[in-house]
């Protein structure tokens, strides 16, 4: 939605309160954080996903990640595109992959589901990747890379990553990582779109 | 983006010349166009480049200038990006470009957000109240294909170039801090750009891919893959682009021709940098007439 500048007047510069927090909770955070046990790589968060649950949108999803990660997405159209030629998909992709399952519950054709993946790499020396980290793991991540796979076709449809990986080899070993998340994800989605196909079979 | 319109018979022509690793100018799959990198072309800045990659076209320009150091990193200074599409066609003009533009820029600002990539700790004069801010305005005149690793050459090749003036901060009885300029106008501190990473771009044709791709080869590739690599090898970011989709395979593939390529570049363009730097003032300028 275009925000109506002249009408709202924020400040000029903000600052995130975070940055003003006592330095003593930071440093609390930091020693659990390290002293905890150190988590298994390739856990997934428990995965919620449902789809068909908004009766305004042609499609939508909710999904719900392990600890506290929440994402509604609903898909509107199709609207005829302002540009000839091919046409433009908004949406934004994120860890949750509730963009292509809204689509697909909106009955958009596509080729396959896309699911997406999150792995990061904590600072230490001589760390390894990370699927789906939580926030304060992100926060002080040396790397990150976010992940897009067709899991059917076997086809990555997005790759986004930064920061200090080190050499190719651990980058592929990192992608395989999260393919493999990609992979394990991918039923509960199909099965979240077939009850919502049959709720919707039942209600007519 | 400039593109050109290929008929059917001309994207094949490509399609099947690098499956053979012979494309259309001649060269391998792995080979860069003759390029030419000129640095310091911009006389009120503190540090700049001009890349010409045949028939692409880059000048970049750096200012330091004085700022307030941002919160999160008290003691560090840092970059900003500006990048212009507008001299390069009329579709680009106005609002059209700054699509481009802000792609560009963005993708620069991950490129350089690792860490080590330019020490941000030799930016800083006082902590938490002055540090250098250095603008990076980069100006795409000519567009033909392969930008973003003109940019990021031309990027580099500016960094080495730039003289940040030195500076002394006193301290009066009372605590007032006052900054003051030497007055030899040479004292300058040089940027350390061994760890500043080059984008290669690797674009998919057919079953292979190709480093450095033309306006048509880009109109034939459906997808690209962008990574950055420091002159020790080190891949410091990627991002795919385009409307296709990679296989797995392609993409381990990219990156170790990536990491290849990228090696190679860096000596190259370190070889250069270091003959314009022996050379000193006595260097024939060529600049825009040439």
């Amino acid at each position: 939605m275009p925000l109506d500048h002249r009408r709202l007047r924020g400040p000029e510069e903000s600052q995130p309160p975070a940055l003003w927090a006592a330095t003593a909770a930071e440093d609390e955070e930091d020693k659990e954080g390290a002293g905890a046990a150190p988590r298994d790589p390739c856990a997934l968060r428990p995965l919620f996903a449902r789809a068909g649950l908004l009766s305004q949108a042609q499609g939508s999803a909710y999904v719900e990640l392990g600890s506290g990660t929440k994402v509604l997405c609903a898909a509107w159209g199709p609207r005829e595109a302002a540009e000839p030629g091919a046409g433009r998909l908004l949406c934004e992709f994120r860890r949750a992959p509730a963009a292509s399952l809204a689509l697909a519950d909106a009955g958009v054709e596509m080729y396959d589901l896309a699911v997406g993946c999150a792995l990061c790499r904590p600072p230490a020396p001589a760390a390894s990747w990370m699927l789906q980290p939580a926030e304060p793991e992100e926060r002080r991540a040396a790397a990150r890379l976010t992940l897009a796979l067709l899991p059917a076709l076997n086809q990555v449809s997005a790759v986004l990553g930064g920061g200090r990986g080190g050499p190719p080899e651990d980058w592929a070993q990192a992608l395989r990582l999260g393919l493999d998340g990609c992979h394990r994800q991918y039923p509960v989605l199909r099965q979240s779109l077939l009850r919502a196909a049959q709720r919707r079979d039942a209600a007519a | 983006m400039a593109s050109v319109v290929l008929s059917e018979a001309e994207k094949l022509y490509i399609v099947h010349g690098v499956q053979e690793d012979l494309r259309v100018d001649g060269r391998g799959c792995e080979d860069y166009r003759c390029a030419e990198v000129e640095t310091d072309v911009v006389s009120n800045t503190s540090g700049s480049a001009r890349v010409k990659l045949v028939e692409t076209d880059i000048l970049v320009g750096i200012k330091a200038e004085m700022g307030t150091p941002k919160l999160e990193k008290p003691d560090e200074g840092y970059l900003e990006f500006f990048v212009d599409c507008s001299s390069n066609s009329p579709e680009l003009e106005g609002r059209g470009g700054e699509e481009l533009g802000t792609d560009i820029a963005n993708t620069l600002y991950r490129v350089f957000s690792c860490e080590n990539s330019v020490d941000l700790k030799s930016l800083c004069i006082n902590p938490k109240e002055h540090c250098w801010v250095l603008y990076v305005d980069v100006l795409l005149l000519e567009c033909g294909g392969n930008i973003f690793d003109a940019i990021s050459i031309a990027v580099k090749a500016a960094l080495f170039n730039t003289r940040i003036p030195k500076v002394r901060v006193l301290e009066d009885e009372e605590g007032t801090k006052e900054i003051e300029l030497s007055d030899d106008p040479y004292d300058c501190i040089r940027l350390n750009v061994d760890e500043v990473p080059c984008i290669v771009t690797l674009s998919k044709i057919g079953y292979r891919h190709v480093v450095d791709a033309t306006l048509q080869e880009e109109a034939c590739s459906l997808a690209s893959l962008l990574i950055s690599v420091t002159s020790k090898g080190a891949i410091t970011s990627m991002k795919k682009v385009g409307k296709g989709s990679l296989d797995p395979e392609s993409i381990f593939e990219m990156m170790e021709t990536g990491q290849r390529v990228g090696k190679s570049l860096h000596i190259a363009l370190q070889k250069i940098l270091d003959e314009e730097e022996n050379l000193g003032t006595s260097r024939p300028k060529v600049g825009f007439l040439g």
